[in-house]
C-alpha cells in the first residue's frame, strides 16, 4: 500500500510537467484549432539551449539555467510559428501539420547534431532534499517541479483573465473573424500564443531534464505522444483539462510502472487513451467551442 | 405527403421550433415563412434528419421517420438544398450529380458493381437530362467552385434532383437572385410541380413565394401564427405585425 | 547496381505505404494508423513464411487480410473522433501496435536455433528471399508488381463513382449525408482498402530486410506515410508516388553525400516545402 502511495505521488509530482506539454498543446488548439507537432521538441529544445548557460558561466545556479530554458523554449516557440504558421494559409490545415511535423525533425536533429548524440547531465535542484513522514518519501527535486509547474500555470491564468492580451487570446479563440473586426490582430495573438506556450514548455522541458537528471533527444518522441494523449484526455482546447489530465497520466504510468515494469508501461497508458476516447471522446472538460 | 406534429426543437432554452404542426399534400408547392431567426431552416433541418427533433414527430407519406439517418431519408425520397450553397468544389458539376444519384430507383437499377467501380457511361443519359434542366450542360467537366454564383444555385437545385426525390426542400433559394432570375427560378419551381415533386420552399424573397406557392404558413420564434393561400397570408394582421412590427394598416 | 535495385524496393515498399494513407486521407480523415497496419502485415507475413513454411505469395495475401481486418477493427471507432482528435489517436493506435510487438514473443524451435519474434530483439531470419535463390533485381520487380497493382486499383477507383463519394466525404460531410451516402461506409471502406495496402507492404518489407522490429514502425514511419499524399498532393496517385521519390530517392539517397547534415535537411526541406506548395506537388485543380 505505502508503495503505491508513493508511486502515485511521486508520479503526480512528476505529472505536473506533463500537464505544463499538455496547457501548450491545448492553448495552440484553443486559440488556432491546429496542433503544433513540433511543441515536445521544442520544450526539449528549450532545456537543451539552457544549458548554454552553463558554457558561459561554468558555476552558475541551477535557477539560471532554468531561466535559459524560459527563454530559449519562447524564442523557439515564436521560430515555429514564423516557419509553420505565418506563411501558410490557415485554411491548409496538413501543409500546417506537416510543416510542425518537419520542424521536429529539424530541432531533433540539430539537438543531435550540437551534442554529438551524447546524453547531457541537468542541473537539479533540492535533489538531495527528502522529506518524510515515516516510510514515506517527498522528493525535494519532484516538489520543486511541482512548484514551479503551478506557478507557471498561475501565471498563464492571470495574464489569459487579467490582461488586456489575455483577453484578446480568449477571443480570437471563440471567434476569430468577429476579434479582427474588433481590431485585434490576428497574427499577433497567434505569434504570442506561440511564444507564451513555448515559454512555458522551456520550462517543461528544464523541469524533466531536472528530474530524470539527464536529457536526451531520445526524450522528444515518447514526449509529443504523452503531451497529446494528456490533451486528448483532458479536453482539445481546455486548460483545467490538461492540468487534470496531466496530473493523471504522470499518477497513472508510474503506478502501473511499480507493477508491470517500464516495458508494459506505456501500452497501459495507451489503453487509458482508448478508454477514453471511446467513453469520452469529448475528454474530461469537454470544450464547447474550442476553450475552457 | 408530409405531416409534422407538434414538432419542437430546442437549444437550451431557446426554443427554436415550438409545437410546430404542418401537412404539405402530394403535389403542392408549400412556402414557409417568417422573420430572421423564426425557425424555418431548423425545420428544415430536422425534417432531413441533420438535428434531432425534442418532442413532437414527423410523418413521410404515412410513416414516422423516427430517428432514421439522414442519408436513409434521402433514399425514402427527402432531398434538399442549402441556404449557403453547399456543393462538392473539388468536384466537377458532372460529379456532383453522379455522387448524389442514391435513390432507392437508382441502387435497384444498377448493380452494386456497376453503380460503385462502373466509370461514367451507365449513367450518362440520366446526368445529361439534369444538366440539360440546369442549363449547366456546357460547363459538366468545370470545377463546382469555378462557377458563377447563378450557375452554383442551379447546381445545388439539380444535385438535389439528382437524388429522384418525391419531396423537395428548398432553403431560401432565392437569395441574392435579381428579378430576371428569379422569374427563371420560379418556372423552374412549377416545371418539377409538374413532374409530381412535391416542394416545401421557405424563403425570404416575397416575390418568389407570393408568385409559385399554393399554401404559406408563417414562423414566428418558432411557432406557426398563420396558415392559408397566398393572398390570405397578405392581408393576415398577425403576419404584417411580425415582420413589420407593431400595427401596421 | 544492387545498390540501385535496393534503393527502388525501398521506394515501392514505402509508396505501399503511401498509398495506404492516401485513400484514407480522400475521405478527410487524417490517420497516423498506417504504420500500424504495416507492422502488423509484416509480422504476419514473416510468421507464415518462416514458421509456418508458406510461400510468400498467399502469406501475402495473409498480410492484406489481417491489415484489412484490423484496419476495418480501427474504423468504426475512428468515426466518432473527429478531425485533429483522430490525428491523435491513430497516433496513439500506432503506438500501440508497436507497443504490443515490443511484448510480443513467439519462438519455435528449427533444429538448433530458435525462430520467431523476441520481443525487443524482434524478428530475424525472415529469409524467404535468399532461401529460394533470389536476386536484388528479382525482389525489386517482384515488390513493383504490387505496387503497380495497388496503383491501378486506386486509379480505378478515382474513376469510378466510388473515387468521387470519397472526395465528397472529404470535402463536405453534412452536404453528402444529404445527399443520401451512407458515411460510415465510405469511410470505413476506405479504412479497410488502406489497411489491406499497407499490410502486402509490411509484408513485402520484412522479406526484403529480413529482420524486423518494434522500433522500425515508430512514430516516424507513421509520420512519413502520412507525409507522402500529403507533399505529393491529393490529385491523383501519382503524386503520392512522386512524393516517395522525392524523400526517398532524393532527399534520404541524394543528400547522403552530404553526411550528417543530411537528416538536418530533411525537416528543413518538408517545412520549406510546405511553405511553398501548400496543397502538395499535385495538389487540388486550378481554382479559378
Amino acid at each position: 500500500m505505502l508503495d503505491f502511495l508513493q508511486a502515485v505521488s511521486d508520479g503526480v509530482l512528476f505529472g505536473a510537467t506533463y500537464a505544463l506539454i499538455g496547457i501548450g498543446f491545448t492553448l495552440v488548439f484553443g486559440v488556432m484549432h491546429k496542433i503544433n507537432m513540433a511543441y515536445a521538441g521544442a520544450s526539449i529544445g528549450g532545456a537543451y539551449a539552457g544549458l548554454l548557460v552553463l558554457k558561459v558561466m561554468s558555476a552558475a545556479p541551477p535557477a539560471l539555467v532554468f531561466l535559459g530554458a524560459f527563454a530559449a523554449g519562447g524564442l523557439l516557440g515564436w521560430m515555429v510559428y514564423l516557419t509553420c504558421f505565418h506563411f501558410i494559409p490557415l485554411s491548409s490545415p496538413l501543409a500546417t501539420l506537416m510543416s510542425t511535423v518537419g520542424m521536429l525533425l529539424l530541432i531533433d536533429e540539430v539537438i543531435v547534431h550540437v551534442t554529438q548524440g551524447m546524453p547531457q547531465n541537468y542541473p537539479a535542484m533540492f535533489d538531495d532534499v527528502m522529506l518524510r513522514a515515516g516510510e514515506f518519501t517527498l522528493r525535494g527535486d519532484l516538489l520543486l517541479v511541482f512548484g514551479v509547474a503551478i506557478v507557471c500555470m498561475a501565471g498563464l491564468m492571470l495574464l489569459l483573465y487579467r490582461t488586456r492580451l489575455g483577453l484578446a487570446t480568449r477571443a480570437v479563440s471563440q471567434q476569430p473573424v468577429a476579434a479582427r473586426l474588433c481590431g485585434i490582430r490576428l497574427e499577433q495573438v497567434n505569434a504570442t500564443t506561440f511564444v507564451i506556450t513555448g515559454l512555458l514548455g522551456g520550462i517543461a522541458g528544464a523541469l524533466i531534464g531536472a528530474s530524470v537528471g539527464t536529457l536526451s533527444p531520445l526524450l522528444t518522441l515518447p514526449l509529443t505522444v504523452k503531451g497529446l494523449i494528456v490533451t486528448v484526455i483532458g479536453g482539445l482546447g481546455s486548460i483545467p483539462g490538461a492540468i487534470v489530465a496531466g496530473l493523471l497520466v504522470g499518477g497513472f504510468e508510474n503506478v502501473l510502472q511499480l507493477y508491470r515494469g517500464v516495458t508494459e508501461r506505456d501500452l497501459y497508458v495507451m489503453l487509458l487513451l482508448f478508454v477514453f476516447l471511446v467513453f469520452r471522446p469529448g475528454g474530461i472538460f469537454a470544450a464547447k467551442s474550442g476553450r475552457d | 405527403m408530409l405531416e409534422l406534429r407538434a414538432l419542437s426543437r430546442h437549444f437550451g432554452g431557446v426554443k427554436a421550433v415550438d409545437g410546430l404542426d404542418l401537412r404539405v399534400s402530394e403535389g403542392q408547392i408549400f412556402g414557409l415563412i417568417g422573420p430572421n431567426g423564426s425557425g424555418k431552416s431548423t425545420t428544415v433541418n430536422v425534417i432531413t434528419g441533420l438535428l434531432r427533433p425534442t418532442s413532437g414527430s414527423i410523418l413521410f407519406r404515412g410513416e414516422d421517420l423516427g430517428a432514421l439517418p439522414t442519408h436513409l431519408r434521402l433514399r425514402a425520397g427527402i432531398a434538399r438544398t442549402f441556404q449557403n450553397i453547399r456543393l462538392f468544389g473539388q468536384l466537377s458539376v458532372w460529379q456532383n450529380l453522379w455522387v448524389a444519384q442514391n435513390s432507392a430507383e437508382d441502387q435497384a437499377r444498377h448493380g452494386f458493381f456497376a453503380r460503385w467501380l462502373g466509370g461514367q457511361g451507365g449513367v450518362r443519359a440520366e446526368i445529361a437530362q439534369l444538366l440539360e434542366f440546369s442549363g449547366l450542360a456546357h460547363k459538366q467537366d468545370e470545377l463546382a467552385a469555378n462557377l458563377a454564383f447563378g450557375e452554383q444555385r442551379r447546381l445545388e437545385l439539380a444535385r438535389a434532383l439528382a437524388a429522384r426525390p418525391k419531396l423537395l426542400l428548398l432553403d431560401e433559394p432565392a437569395a441574392g437572385m435579381n428579378s430576371e432570375e428569379i422569374g427563371q427560378l420560379r418556372e423552374r419551381i412549377l416545371k418539377l410541380r409538374d413532374t409530381g415533386i412535391t416542394i416545401l420552399l421557405v424563403e425570404h424573397v416575397m416575390e418568389l413565394v407570393m408568385g409559385v406557392t399554393d399554401r404559406i404558413a408563417v414562423l414566428n420564434f418558432g411557432q406557426k401564427i398563420a396558415e392559408g393561400v397566398p393572398a390570405e397570408i397578405q392581408a393576415h394582421a398577425a403576419v404584417r405585425k411580425a415582420y413589420l412590427g407593431g400595427d401596421a394598416a | 547496381m544492387d545498390f540501385y535495385f535496393g534503393l527502388v524496393q525501398i521506394i515501392g515498399v514505402h509508396t505501399l505505404l503511401g498509398l495506404s494513407a492516401y485513400i484514407v486521407l480522400l475521405t478527410g480523415q487524417v490517420s497516423l494508423a498506417q504504420a500500424g497496419f504495416f507492422a502488423v502485415g509484416a509480422y504476419a507475413a514473416g510468421m507464415l513464411t518462416v514458421l509456418a513454411g508458406w510461400h510468400l505469395v498467399p502469406a501475402l495475401g495473409a498480410s492484406a487480410v489481417c491489415g484489412a481486418g484490423v484496419a476495418c477493427a480501427v474504423g468504426f471507432p475512428a468515426l466518432r473522433v473527429k478531425g485533429l482528435m483522430l490525428v491523435i489517436a491513430t497516433l496513439a493506435f500506432g503506438e500501440g501496435v508497436r507497443l504490443f510487438f515490443f511484448n510480443f514473443d513467439y519462438q519455435i524451435a528449427r533444429g538448433d536455433l530458435k525462430v520467431g519474434p523476441l520481443g525487443g530483439e524482434g524478428f530475424r531470419q525472415i529469409r524467404f528471399f535468399p532461401e529460394n535463390g533470389w536476386t536484388t533485381g528479382e525482389v525489386m520487380l517482384f515488390i513493383w508488381a504490387f505496387v503497380l497493382a495497388a496503383m491501378a486499383l486506386l486509379w480505378w477507383f478515382d474513376r469510378s463513382r466510388y473515387g468521387s463519394v470519397l472526395r465528397a466525404v472529404g470535402e463536405d460531410e453534412l452536404a453528402a449525408q444529404s445527399v443520401g451516402i451512407n458515411l460510415t461506409a465510405v469511410k470505413v471502406s476506405a479504412m479497410t482498402v488502406g489497411g489491406a495496402i499497407a499490410g502486402v507492404g509490411g509484408g513485402l518489407y520484412a522479406h526484403y530486410t529480413t529482420h524486423i522490429e518494434h522500433a522500425s514502425f515508430n512514430i516516424l514511419l507513421a509520420t512519413f506515410a502520412i507525409a507522402y499524399p500529403i507533399v505529393g498532393g491529393l490529385r491523383n496517385v501519382f503524386g503520392t508516388v512522386l512524393a516517395v521519390i522525392f524523400v526517398q530517392g532524393f532527399l534520404i539517397e541524394g543528400l547522403r553525400f552530404l553526411g550528417d547534415w543530411r537528416n538536418l535537411l530533411f525537416g528543413a526541406l518538408i517545412v520549406l516545402a510546405m511553405n511553398l506548395r501548400p496543397s502538395g506537388f499535385l495538389g487540388a485543380r486550378r481554382r479559378a
